[in-house]
């Protein structure tokens, strides 16, 4: 037994006790990507978890309560007063984009 | 309510958490050259099939306060200005002004 292989058979031989892989050529086995960290968790605690609760979800639990969103009802009434003086949307084929091409 | 641009980095940071494992070992599979080549080009596929925010590359730290995206010292998690301000407010524990 010559040198060399004794030499290669003793890394295999080592390899095998300590539990590495046998790679004498240096092939790129990808072994690096699955000893990588999942860094999922870290990223996704950078931003304090709050969440903000919107009136629209307690309504939508509790609809018994009957809460009013000011906000969502001035909208409404604004809207209806804009109807009712003739500002509302137009209807299809009259606004000004389909007027313009037709000249 | 947080930024716009707050938003759109914590929906990136869950994409990333949610997609990690899986481009993993796509990403094993793309580095491996033992296998076929037409397993890697698979797995390249693959890979590129993820959605943008799906790489880590994706998420940037930003401010707490103001969602600036320059300037954020990591530890606070605070833009420099925003990191002063609360400094001189003695809102950061440890934290003092020094002069020399």
């Amino acid at each position: 037994m010559s040198t060399a292989s004794k030499i290669t058979t003793l890394n295999k031989l080592s390899c095998a006790i300590f539990g590495n892989i046998y790679n004498p050529n240096g092939l790129r086995t990808g072994n690096k990507i699955l000893r990588e960290r999942l860094v999922g968790p870290t990223i996704n605690s950078y931003y304090p978890n709050v969440k903000q609760i919107k009136l629209r979800e307690i309504t939508r639990m509790v609809p018994e309560m009957n809460l009013i969103d000011q906000s969502e009802k001035v909208r409404l009434e604004d809207l209806s007063e804009k109807k009712k003086r003739g500002k509302g949307p137009p209807k299809k084929g009259q606004g000004r984009r389909s007027t313009l091409k037709k000249k | 309510m947080p930024r716009a641009r707050i938003i759109r980095d914590m929906k990136a940071r869950a994409t990333v958490a949610s997609s990690e494992v899986v481009r993993q070992a796509f990403r094993y599979l793309t580095h491996n050259t033992t296998l076929p080549a037409k397993v890697r080009a698979q797995a390249q596929l693959q890979l590129n099939a993820f959605p943008r925010d799906a790489r880590p590359t994706a998420i940037h730290n930003r401010c707490l306060e103001t969602g600036r995206g320059r300037g954020v010292l990591r530890a606070f998690r605070l833009c420099r200005f925003q990191f002063r301000l609360k400094a001189l407010e003695g809102e950061l524990p440890g934290v003092r002004k020094s002069t020399w």
